[in-house]
């Protein structure tokens, strides 16, 4: 019979004791800790990427048709969310960030939603066109996009893929994920265009579109 | 006139000094230091000493539940039938040279007494009708055998020698063998003695039920054993025990062996004697728990049947001879 | 004075009772290292418990399966009062990833009261000794108005 820690036993009784005073003495969380999401509602641009990523279904967005154009709301729930980072790295635009705070301790369930809004003007296009004033903001957006310009979008027959600038939010999306590069969108220009010699055909861009604008 | 007056010594005797209010401070306290221990030789900070006396008032405050199947009156009955044998034992137990009940009782008695807490926790879980109380029950029983045998035989050593050196026999007066001892000097001293009290030292964590034999009441595999269905009040009177059961064993171990220290002086006998159990709380309930890992049902039975009751058959068969 | 006595006991001394009700072992493996040397709860008072009758607060990880929902509610009702339902980690919540599985029958709050959620996937031990501290504050509260 033996006891290997005993001698280990009697010298850590007079040795300090290892203990990290947690509530006394405030502790850091470790450089690229995944903890509290903090959104940030003026770089969004409702692409819609970050729900489809997101494998718990923690985002939620919520629509509102307003004078002014559509209010847009994003609601996180930390509740529900595994803390992957797939929301923040597939934001095109770093509007999804997560931060090292782990402190994330509720009584009640709605004080683990974070959410942020922001308005999101209408398109400027159908300004001009007669009677759209009197419209109401609902009927505007269709109004550019879903009549005429749907009959002008058919597919290639070459397999390579075409925008529907009127679908598109120029996310710049497709432009990343296209394996050729055969992509470049200007989102202050409002510009999609394609390379014709390199692009494979591949679908990817179609795929990774969160608009559906590019078809095949 | 006097009888009123030693009727009431007796009323202080049983609720205050030797008996309930002392055993319950001592007894929490032992407890608290030697979970401050076992958590520092962990590396961990530990619980204040005070924690199980927070646990007992906690548990004073929480609903009590007696399951559909239990037998209401044993079930509750159970713990304090425990705690009234502890402070009876604690009332037998001479402070050095003080006993409050002297002459009325002796080490026989004390082995008896020292069964029923034992007893009353296996009656509080055969009670709770709990499958897990039975396994419990079952192991507590074997724990109890294995600790019994080392017990006896250590118990016949210091019987025999002290009564080798008074010309009786056998002595099991525990007064006189404080007596002897405080004429003599502590019984440890004698080279025959030694096996026996390390015998002894061993039977204290197998008594109280800590740690590497603690099999009966494994909160991992049965869930706490006897005390699965115990909750509020007679849990506390439970742990009460528990911790009382430290205080009790290891004052018997300084009675047995150590005494002879004292002063004569009451007040200060009681520090000696709490220090002294402190420190034999400490070598064998903390450091054993630090170190070890719980041994199982069988593994405990052949310990305490070989190494142990070997330890304190040398010491018998050398006090036998009068060495 | 004997029942302010236990009120300030009972914020001092919670003892857990760990259900597991189909996790998938992250926060069981926090909610242990909570005990260890490093984080040491046990200087809060913390124990783990074997039987839900000795526990004040049940903390629940996992998503609250249809095998294990009677089980966990039978051994939530078996704490005696005042007791403290913590859900640690995102499945007890909402369901986390498993949400809208055959097999899913949480969140767990749509059976029983929860008094604190401990979110995070799993959470760090501070969050769970904080998200303990707070249900030990609330278990102290109960006390007094019993």
């Amino acid at each position: 019979m033996d006891f290997p820690f005993a001698r280990e036993a009697i010298s850590k009784l007079f040795s300090k004791p290892s203990c990290n005073m947690y509530p006394a003495v405030p502790s850091e969380a470790a450089p690229n800790y995944r903890g509290r999401i903090v959104y940030h509602p003026d770089k969004c641009i409702n692409c819609g990427m970050c729900e489809r990523v997101c494998a718990g279904g923690a985002i939620s967005r919520t629509i509102e048709k307003l004078d002014e154009g559509d209010r847009i709301t994003m609601t996180f729930n930390l509740g529900s969310c595994t803390f992957c980072g797939h929301c923040a790295g597939f934001c095109s635009r770093s509007a999804i960030e997560l931060t090292q705070d782990y402190h994330m301790i509720a009584t009640r369930e709605e004080d683990l939603l974070v959410s942020g809004s922001f308005i999101k003007a209408a398109p400027k296009k159908p300004a001009p066109k007669p009677g759209a004033p009197a419209a109401a903001p609902a009927a505007e957006a269709p109004a550019c996009g879903a009549e005429a310009p749907a009959a002008e979008i058919s597919p290639r027959d070459d397999g390579k893929p075409v925008n529907d600038p009127s679908k598109c939010v120029y996310c710049t999306l497709c432009a990343k994920k296209c394996p050729a590069g055969a992509l470049t969108v200007d989102r202050a220009a409002k510009t999609w265009t394609l390379d014709e010699d390199k692009c494979v055909g591949c679908g990817t861009c179609a795929e990774s579109c969160p608009k559906n604008a590019i078809i095949i | 006139m006097t009888i009123l007056m030693t009727a009431l010594y007796d009323l202080g005797y049983i609720l205050i000094f030797p008996g309930f209010l002392f055993c319950f401070l001592v007894g929490m306290l032992l407890c608290g230091i030697d979970r401050k221990l076992v958590a520092r030789m962990q590396k961990r900070v530990g619980p204040p000493i005070l924690q199980p006396m927070y646990d007992f008032f906690k548990l004073c405050g929480k609903e009590t539940i007696v399951p559909a199947a239990a037998s209401k009156t044993t079930f509750m009955a159970a713990p304090l039938i425990g705690l009234a044998a502890l402070v009876v034992i604690q009332l037998f137990i001479p402070v050095f040279g003080f006993t409050a009940f002297s002459g009325v009782a002796d080490i026989i008695v004390i082995l008896y007494l020292l069964l029923i807490p034992a007893m009353s926790s296996m009656l509080g879980g055969a009670a709770s009708g709990s499958p897990y109380a039975g396994v419990g029950l079952s192991r507590e029983m074997v724990t109890v055998i294995s600790c019994e045998l080392p017990l006896v035989l250590v118990l016949l050593a210091v019987a025999r020698t002290v009564g080798n050196a008074m010309g009786t026999g056998l002595c099991f007066s525990l007064s006189t063998i404080a007596d002897f001892q405080a004429a003599n000097g502590s019984l440890i001293l004698k080279g025959s003695m030694i096996p026996a009290a390390i015998a002894m030292l061993m039977v204290i964590p197998g008594e109280t039920g800590n740690h590497p034999f603690d099999a009966a009441e494994a909160e991992t595999e049965i869930c706490e054993g006897m005390l699965a269905e115990y909750s509020g009040a007679p849990l506390g009177v439970y742990k009460l025990n528990h911790a009382v059961k430290m205080l009790t064993l290891t004052s018997l171990f300084v009675a047995l062996f150590l005494g002879g220290l004292g002063t004569g002086i009451l007040p200060l006998d009681i520090i000696i004697m709490f220090l002294l159990c402190v420190a034999l709380t400490a070598v064998s309930i903390s450091f054993v728990h630090a170190v070890t890992a719980r041994l199982k049902i069988e593994q405990i039975f052949k310990y305490y049947w070989t190494v142990v009751s070997g330890l304190a058959l040398i010491s018998l068969v050398l006090a036998w001879y009068g060495m | 004075m004997f029942k302010k006595l236990i009120e300030e006991s009972t914020g001092r001394s919670p003892w857990l009772f760990h259900i597991n009700a189909g996790s998938c072992n992250g926060c069981d493996i926090e909610l242990v290292s909570v005990l260890t040397p490093r984080y040491d709860a046990e200087r809060l008072g913390f124990k783990l418990t074997g039987t839900p009758r000795h526990a004040d607060i049940v903390v629940v990880t996992g998503p609250v399966t249809k095998q294990s929902l009677p089980r966990v509610l039978s051994a939530i009702s078996q704490v005696p009062e005042p007791r403290c339902i913590v859900t640690m980690g995102s499945c007890p919540q909402s369901g986390n990833v498993f949400k809208g599985s055959y097999s899913v029958a949480g969140p767990l709050s749509k059976y029983v009261h929860v008094d604190v959620d401990v979110a995070g996937c799993a959470p760090k031990p501070e969050a769970v000794i904080d998200g303990l501290a707070l249900a030990a504050k609330i278990l102290k509260e109960k006390r007094g108005q019993m």
